[in-house]
């Protein structure tokens, strides 16, 4: 369907997001010391798969999400492989401006503008998207997701969590996607093929608990920077090898820890990150607090914590108990901002700072999700009752923001370390 | 004697000022920034040397702060102009009364920060990505009316009656908002004073997000515009604290941030020789 211009200009979009995700990898590689070894495989892997347009994952069909809600247990019993669509590229977003209007979130943007033509090779042949009735911007992106030739399954998900409607509304709509997911695959759902996908999924999450705890320590084992690069590869990588690297990576920071090899300074503030998620190459937030000396010890977002936090509890294993039992984990315990109330996203915020010794919030929120940016009031006002500063950003995937962020983002650092010395 | 600088790089402009350990301000300049930074900043530091008769080997420590700040390679230090800015408030506005909210203004950004008595930073705001209420906005401004920037604060006070609403929050969209006004006929002097009771309306507003509390200083470049500050303090409705130094505030809070570490790190080290 591309014209000749046409197709000059996606070409272009493509040469561009390969150079920003060199770009951000050389950053996040050569600006710092001392990185892990085991991190070495998350670097290639981003550049394979960023730069060179390699698929990280199997053979087999690949069914594209668009959120953190949808099941990807029942895409992969259905013998579908799950890629999270969800993109941090600048190029991308510029590129999927065009569907959206100018006041809207670059993440949703990008994702549309990696699903037009002239994709990444290893994305050319997608064409099934699941997507989440969630926030406004991805509703609607989904239906222009139709428009771009994909087959696309609308979940339906409820607008609220606590009540017992929304709980088997939400049921009804993963029964119902479990025959979507077999259409779109041509597999069978069925209790073998689930239960092992189940037990697939959390094997992986008990590795991401296992990275997670280590991220308790002090001083940090980990650079924020990494950890986010290690949940971002869950995105597209294959699972059991992705599993591997992370236990690998646990065990070189034991390592590390009984050789007393920290990867930040013992004083270095420590800091919890939430709100709009930090996807590769756009890590700018992430990596201006860590340039400016803070460390990242723990996230609340939809990239990374909220995404591998949670197991699947299994009650019976029959396949109707297990298909519930998917369903309420992917409710019950999400703290996404589109929820009516959202108290557990206080909870869950407060928790972490607490269990990571936390001095201070990184709050951020891409301009134009209005969710994010008005939850940011009361999740401010309960973070300054627990005693903890909080520093609200509201940006975008471009970069021309970088000067006056990283000024803030160092005096709240520099506010940080003086209320320390006054607290000794 | 030994002597203490702090060079602040701005959007718009360099300010410098120079301490003595006793932290009173004996010398300072203010020049463009221009498009080379560091050799503009180089240059200015020479020139302030030169006039006040000292030699470079007579300070001690030198700490950069300001947009430019990590480009100046020839400082001792970098720090956000947040902590400085603090800082130099807390010390310059002693004379005047307590102060634990600041308003700043500079060339491309507005902020509010709040402080506690020792001069820490508790909390700030900034203005997010764009240059509405900041003083490009104001050389916009003038560049439209055909005035001088140092002449806005009397086009304000010139002004008879109730200026016209300015709404829009976008310093692109505030332009051909002033364009538009000037074709229905209102004056330079309506026009400017709309102007800063938009600016003023949406600096307060920061202010709010960090919490006002005791006195309120006032500093930067367009702090010398009378005009903004009496639209801001009727926003604000209380006083404000306009410092002599409004805008060497930063600089000055640089200055003596460099006699502290000094004073903590080679002071205490000289002390121990002896």
């Amino acid at each position: 369907m591309s014209a000749v211009p046409q197709g000059g200009r996606r070409a272009a979009v493509l040469a561009q997001q390969i150079r920003e995700s060199a770009q951000a990898l050389a950053t996040l590689e050569r600006e710092f010391p001392d990185n892990p070894a085991a991190m070495d495989y998350f670097y290639k892997l981003f550049h394979r798969v960023y730069c060179e347009g390699e698929r990280a994952q199997p053979e087999g069909t690949l069914v594209g999400t668009t959120c953190v809600q949808v099941p990807d247990e029942i895409v992969r019993a259905a013998g579908g492989i799950p890629v999270r669509l969800c993109s941090g590229s600048h190029a991308f977003d510029q590129a999927g401006a065009d569907f959206m209007p100018a006041k809207s979130c670059s993440l949703v943007k990008a994702t549309l503008g990696l699903l037009q033509d002239e994709r990444p090779a290893w994305l050319e042949t997608l064409d099934r998207v699941v997507n989440l009735t969630t926030c406004d911007q991805k509703k609607k992106a989904g239906q222009m997701m139709e428009d771009l030739g994909c087959q696309v399954h609308h979940l339906e998900f409820p607008p609220s969590k606590d009540s017992e409607p929304a709980r088997a509304f939400w049921r009804a709509s993963v029964r119902d996607f479990v025959r979507a997911a077999e259409r779109m695959t041509g597999g069978r759902v069925t209790r073998t093929s689930l239960r092992e996908s189940i037990r697939a999924v959390s094997r992986a999450q008990a590795a991401y608990r296992r990275l997670q705890r280590l991220r308790a320590e002090s001083p940090a084992l980990l650079l924020g920077k990494d950890a986010f690069l290690v949940t971002n590869a869950y995105f597209f990588d294959d699972l059991e090898r992705w599993t591997g690297a992370v236990d690998a990576l646990v065990a070189e920071l034991e390592a590390r820890r009984e050789a007393g090899v920290s990867a930040a300074l013992r004083r270095a503030p420590r800091i919890l990150f939430t709100g709009s998620p930090p996807v590769f190459p756009n890590l700018k937030i992430p990596v201006l607090v860590e340039q400016a000396g803070g460390v990242i010890v723990a996230d609340e977002t939809c990239s990374a914590n909220r995404m591998l936090n949670d197991a699947v509890s299994v009650d019976e294993w029959n396949l109707y108990d297990m298909v519930d039992a998917v369903a309420d984990r992917y409710l019950k315990p999400c703290t996404c901002p589109i929820f009516t109330s959202n108290g557990d996203r206080l909870r869950r915020l407060l928790d972490l700072a607490r269990t990571h010794a936390v001095d201070g919030v990184v709050y951020q929120a891409f301009a134009g999700c209005q969710v994010y940016e008005m939850e940011h009031h009361s999740v401010s006002r309960a973070l300054a009752e627990a005693g903890l500063p909080c520093l609200y950003v509201e940006t975008d995937y471009s970069p021309d923001d970088v000067g006056q962020l990283s000024t803030r983002v160092e005096a709240f650092i520099e506010s940080l370390r003086s209320r320390r010395r006054r607290s000794r | 004697m030994k002597h203490f600088a702090g060079i602040d790089i701005g959007s718009t402009a360099i300010k410098i000022a120079l301490i003595d350990r006793e932290e009173r301000l004996v010398a300072s300049s203010t020049c463009p920034s221009g498009g080379q930074f560091h050799r503009n900043a180089q240059e200015a530091f020479q020139r302030l040397l030169q006039e006040s008769g000292m030699e470079r080997g007579q300070i001690a420590f030198v700490t950069a702060t300001g947009y430019g700040r990590k480009l100046y390679r020839d400082a001792d230090e970098a720090i956000s102009e947040i902590t400085a800015n603090a800082v130099g408030a807390l010390r310059a506005g002693a004379p005047y009364g307590t102060v634990r909210t600041i308003i700043n203004i500079g060339g491309q950004d507005s902020k509010a920060i709040r402080i506690d008595g020792d001069g820490n930073v508790v909390q700030f705001a900034m203005n997010d990505k764009c240059a509405a209420g900041t003083g490009r906005f104001l050389e916009m401004v003038a560049r439209n009316l055909e005035i001088d920037l140092e002449e806005l604060g009397e086009y304000h006070v010139r002004l008879d009656g109730a200026p016209p609403t300015i709404n829009s929050t976008c310093a692109v969209f505030a332009e051909s908002e002033i364009i538009g006004l000037l074709a229905r006929g209102y004056s330079k002097e309506e026009v400017v004073a709309g102007v800063h009771y938009s600016i003023a309306r949406r600096t307060v507003r920061l202010a709010r997000r960090v919490g006002i509390e005791e006195q309120v200083y006032f500093d930067g470049g367009p702090a010398l515009n009378h005009g903004l500050v009496t639209a801001i303090r009727e926003e604000l409705m209380r006083d404000l604290i306009i410092p002599d130094i409004a805008q060497i505030t930063t600089a000055y809070g640089a200055a003596i941030l460099s006699r502290e570490v000094w004073a903590a790190e080679e002071g205490g080290a000289a002390r121990t020789a002896e």
